[in-house]
């Protein structure tokens, strides 16, 4: 079970065999045990002092030369004869049944004659050395001089080292920094954005031809949307359910978000139209394999653009009320994550509504914002704001052309404040009640 | 006088007092309590002489329960508290060291074997080197000629620990009693100094430095109120001072340089508040040539790679020329280059040095009789008889010193290329030369434990620098001379005195030999590389480890550089890489983070990963270049941070 147990010098019979070979016969077995527990010592000791020689020669091999060296210092005199530059042969010999092994080396014997008479061997060269660069500013230059990566990797790792580096500062506190490269897009992607973006802004959704060739287009990407198609929706619906269902489209998410912003701040007047964008926000909100959480300081300035818009043809109230559950549902998703996300909306929504030189449509708008961010923002900002507001308000709701918008802002007052408190708002329900 | 006779009667006060108290706490019961008191009491009173006479009387049917006890100690160490394990763990290398000597003292050699085996595995990873030393004890007579067992039953190993897990120790000892537990109760009061002291909150150093147990003396020395040193740079003599103004305002008059030269020597120059005294180190009156280097020195300063991360997010890495060397057939000891890199010089296992000439030039020599091969671009050195190890260029170029397995340090002079003197006085093989930041005085560690300092002027040693345990296997100079830095086989890196000649400090925390030594420009941090592949910084000032670099493949690693203002550092190895080193990172932050890992951990990692695959490295590894089968001797920042690389190609 012992390693050391059944060394070569435990039997002690080596230690006899050598005495007999210098001439005592009778080794007492006590001697010889002791003997052979002394040898294994020395032999450790010599050992341990030529591997001191071998590390300072820089060597991962011990030579013979370290031995010598090791006997030198030890106060031994060293073997002579044996030298580096041959490697030793050493011989197995098996001696009959006893299974002791001996290891013999192999020595040649050298005819004095003959060597004497050979030439003299050649000598060896110069030592010299050549100059390259390992490395220039931190990079290894591809030179026959220096290992290509392949010949390294084939090393063991444990000998070649660590090959992993830090040479940025990502690993501190500073941001890290991202090169600043071109964002491509697969052809595909492309096709597809062109084909949805055409499918979404076409005027007239009955156009047949166009809508046909994207409907046979989408229906392509999708023919598990093939059952669907007995309805025969536009070809409006169909980009929309597509982006609200298709997978991989996250790359594409910044440029639809562009295209909602450009949209709405070219076609600010135009219901249909931001009504479609406000479609394509929500489709893009619901599809569960896009995450539009970094776009939320884009998304919802369009909503609220949309929202409190000063002019919208026809007063756009319906826009104006799915802008408002928009923002709602965005408040309640995203407002955990942004903090900021509420106050700022309220913030922004109280400037609003206190400039009475708003159009009393985008006045309703705001209304039905506040009201959206829950009955305490409507406390604060129209409840206690009502009094002083409600008097030039109601002026301009007097006049002939405004009828229509007055009555819609009443009733979307009369709606917000009653959703708050009841024990505050009783005055301000009279007050609506009262500008009538 | 009265206070000679006061002493014996306090102590007997002091026993008559002791035996009081355990008559009290027996009465009372308060049976550890005075197990303890007892413990400790013995310990204070028992002369340390504690050898192997002593055990010879212990009967010899406890020798079989050794394994058992060690055993179960082992057992009930591992079933312990994490929380407690880092300091029982102090116990258990020494105890099974001396479990291991006693057995031989015993005369059980077989039984020794078998407890040796049987136990050693977990010891390995920390003290493979002294195990290594031990395993082939076998007779009594054996333990007293080894140096690493003589260590053990000589010194008392001096082990910190917390009340609450002394007590946990004492009671369990007393729990196994019977099969042993009296046996290591003995080993510890014969061989142990204990300071128990309540634990120190996490995370502060001494807790990771369990690798290394320190022996009684070392101990006082960590434990001494740390001396102020006087780590500033050295100021410049006045004379020489105001001749280098001279110059340099000239030249900032006449020549046109980017910054100007005068007042940046001023910057480079000025004194610190712990800066020596000028005459702290007697030197030579200077000469014209140093003035024309103090020059240089400025001008380069002013040209200089800027390195590190600065405040960029990409780093600045150096430059890397290396010097391959052929046809050395595997006997190449030791690379130097010369200051301002025209010169480099290489160590032989032939007893030679090689000198070869950078730039093309013929190395003409001012002695008629050495040109007579006419003039040729190396030269080859002969003096020695032994096999060079060391080799270092003095910092005027103008000499070059030399070690050797004869014994003996060469001074070799460069204008004429032959031995000037030879310095006896080291009884063994010389290890490693340096010379002094100003030149003058140079060191040499020795494999007779020692190191020395020398004048070139003297051919016998100034000061002898004695304590190591074992080789002294590199020097290096504190960059304003006043002290020297020495790495031992011993695991630990020594801090000198250089006037007093005294030790200052003792820094441990490495698990294998020390090879390579460099010391920060600004004097502040010590760091120093082993045959264990890692790399460690220690702050001088504090004696406190900073943080441990990983990252070099299996083997020694040969050299350390700094670079000029000490951003980078830069180490080689037997692995066949140079590699790049941040030493802001995790050093200068008011805060360092804590090392991802304490030492056991890392170690045990390291184990895992070369069965499995890649070293792991750590944060502060920025660059690896790795050379064709070139193991790296040698590298050196040139004054202008370009690093100079130097290794032997092996076939």
């Amino acid at each position: 079970m012992s390693r050391q147990g059944t060394t070569l010098w435990s039997h002690s019979d080596t230690v006899k065999d050598v005495a007999e070979a210098i001439g005592i016969p009778a080794l007492s077995d006590d001697v010889s045990k002791a003997m052979a527990m002394d040898v294994e010592y020395r032999l450790h000791e010599v050992i341990e002092q030529a591997r001191k020689f071998m590390r300072h020669s820089k060597r991962r091999t011990l030579t013979t030369r370290d031995i010598s060296s090791a006997l030198k210092v030890l106060n031994v005199e060293p073997l002579y004869g044996y030298d580096s530059d041959r490697a030793l042969k050493f011989k197995e010999a098996l001696l009959g049944s006893a299974q002791t092994v001996y290891y013999i080396d192999e020595e040649d014997e050298v005819d004095l004659e003959k060597l004497i008479a050979e030439p003299i061997p050649k000598i060896p060269r110069e030592p010299t050395y050549t100059a390259h660069w390992l490395a220039v500013e931190g990079v290894q230059p591809a030179i026959p001089q220096n290992p290509h990566v392949g010949e390294i990797r084939v090393m063991e790792p444990s000998l070649r080292g660590s090959q992993v580096t830090y040479s940025t500062s990502k690993l501190g506190q500073e941001a890290e920094v991202k090169p600043l490269v071109k964002h491509m897009i697969s052809k595909e992607l492309q096709l597809y954005f062109d084909r949805i973006v055409a499918a979404l802004i076409e005027d007239t959704p009955s156009d047949v031809s166009k809508g046909v060739s994207n409907d046979t287009n989408i229906v392509e990407k999708q023919p598990n949307q093939d059952a669907m198609d007995i309805n025969e929706p536009t070809s409006k619906e169909i980009a929309l359910l597509s982006l609200r269902n298709d997978p991989g489209l996250h790359q594409l998410t910044p440029y639809f978000v562009q295209l909602v912003q450009e949209k709405i701040s070219t076609d600010l007047t135009n219901p249909e139209i931001l009504k479609t964008m406000l479609d394509v926000i929500d489709s893009l909100l619901h599809n569960q394999t896009v995450y539009v959480g970094s776009y939320i300081h884009q998304i919802v300035p369009c909503v609220l653009t949309v929202l409190v818009s000063q002019h919208i043809q026809g007063g756009g109230y319906e826009v104006r009320d799915y802008a408002a559950s928009m923002l709602r549902s965005i408040v309640k998703e995203f407002s955990p994550q942004y903090t900021n996300l509420r106050p700022r909306l309220t913030r922004t929504l109280l400037k609003g509504f206190l400039d009475i030189q708003r159009s009393l449509e985008s006045q309703y708008g705001i209304v039905k914002g506040v009201e959206a961010l829950g009955p305490e923002v409507t406390l604060v900002i129209i409840v206690y704001n009502l009094s002083a507001w409600i008097e030039p308000i109601s002026e301009i709701g007097q006049r002939e052309s405004e009828k229509d918008a007055w009555s819609h802002l009443r009733t979307a007052l009369t709606e917000a404040i009653s959703k708050a408190p009841e024990s505050e708002t009783a005055e301000a329900l009279k007050l609506v009640s009262e500008a009538m | 006088m009265s206070t000679a006779n006061t002493r014996p009667q306090g102590n007997m006060g002091l026993d008559e007092l002791n035996r009081i108290v355990l008559e009290f706490l027996h009465k009372k019961g308060y049976s550890r309590t005075e197990a303890m008191l007892r413990l400790e009491s013995s310990r204070s009173t028992v002369p340390s002489l504690a050898t192997r006479g002593l055990t010879a009387a212990v009967p010899l049917a406890g020798a079989d329960s050794y394994a058992k006890t060690y055993a179960l100690l082992q057992e009930w160490f591992e079933s312990s508290l994490d929380m407690y394990q880092p300091e029982l763990s102090r116990f258990m290398y020494p105890l099974f060291v001396h479990m291991f000597i006693e057995l031989i003292n015993l005369g059980e050699p077989l039984m020794a074997c078998e407890f040796f085996d049987k136990f050693c595995e977990s010891h390995e990873l920390l003290h493979s080197q002294d195990l290594q030393a031990i395993k082939g004890i076998r007779l009594p007579q054996h333990v007293s000629e080894n140096s690493v067992a003589q260590r053990f039953v000589t010194r008392r190993c001096r082990v910190q620990i917390s009340p609450t897990a002394f007590d946990l120790l004492l009671h369990f000892l007393h729990s196994i009693e019977a099969v042993g537990g009296s046996t290591i109760i003995r080993l510890i009061n014969q061989h142990f100094s204990l300071v128990i002291k309540p634990k120190q909150a996490a995370g502060s150093s001494t807790d990771d430095d369990d690798e290394a147990n320190d022996f009684g003396d070392l101990g006082e020395l960590e434990n001494a109120p740390k001396k102020p040193l006087q780590l500033g740079i050295m100021p410049v003599d006045p004379d020489l001072k105001a001749e280098v103004l001279a110059t340099l305002e000239y030249k900032d008059k006449n020549e046109k340089y980017d910054t100007e030269l005068a007042p940046r020597f001023e910057e480079m120059t000025k004194p610190e508040s712990d800066s020596p005294a000028v005459d702290a180190i007697p030197l030579p009156k200077f000469k014209p040539r140093d003035v024309e280097a103090a020059v240089q020195r400025v001008i380069d300063s002013t040209q200089m790679a800027k390195l590190g991360f600065g405040h960029k997010q990409q780093a600045a890495l150096p430059s890397v020329a290396m010097y391959t060397f052929h046809n050395t057939y595997d006997d190449m000891n030791c690379v130097a280059f010369s200051e301002d890199s025209t010169l480099a010089a290489g160590g032989f296992a032939d007893s030679y040095v090689m000198l070869w000439e950078l730039q093309g030039h013929k190395l003409h020599s001012s002695l008629p009789s050495e040109n007579s091969d006419g003039p040729t671009s190396t030269r080859r050195l002969i003096g020695h008889s032994g096999a060079v190890y060391g080799l270092s260029f003095s910092p005027d170029k103008r000499t070059l010193l030399t070690c050797s397995e004869d014994k003996t340090v060469r001074l070799w002079s460069m204008d004429t290329y032959t031995s000037l003197v030879a310095y006896r006085g080291h009884t063994e093989p010389i290890w490693d030369v340096a010379f002094g930041p100003f030149g003058h005085y140079f060191a040499t560690a020795s494999h007779d434990q020692t190191a020395m300092l020398w004048s070139t002027d003297h051919i016998y040693p100034l000061r002898i620098f004695a304590g190591h345990m074992s080789d002294v296997e590199c020097v290096c100079f504190h960059p304003n001379g006043c002290y020297l830095f020495t790495g031992s086989a011993d695991k630990t890196v020594r801090m000198w005195d250089v006037a007093k000649g005294v030790c200052v400090r003792v820094f441990m925390g490495h698990a294998g030999p020390v090879t390579a030594l460099a010391c920060s420009p600004n004097g502040r941090w010590i760091v120093a590389a082993g045959e264990d592949a890692a790399i460690v910084v220690w702050d001088i000032a504090l004696g406190q480890r900073l943080k441990r670099m990983r990252g070099h493949g299996k083997g020694p690693i040969y050299s350390l550089a700094f670079s000029m203002q000490g951003e980078v550092l830069v180490s080689c190895g037997a692995d066949c890489t140079v590699r790049v080193w941040d030493m802001q990172r995790n050093t200068l932050e008011a805060n360092p983070a804590l090392e991802p890992h304490d030492a056991l951990n890392n170690g045990s990692e390291q184990v895992q990963d070369e069965k499995k695959k890649e070293v792991q490295s750590t944060t502060d590894h920025m660059a690896v270049f790795n050379t064709k089968q070139t193991p790296v001797y040698k590298v050196q920042f040139t004054s202008k941070n370009l690093v100079l690389a130097g290794g032997a190609f092996i076939p």
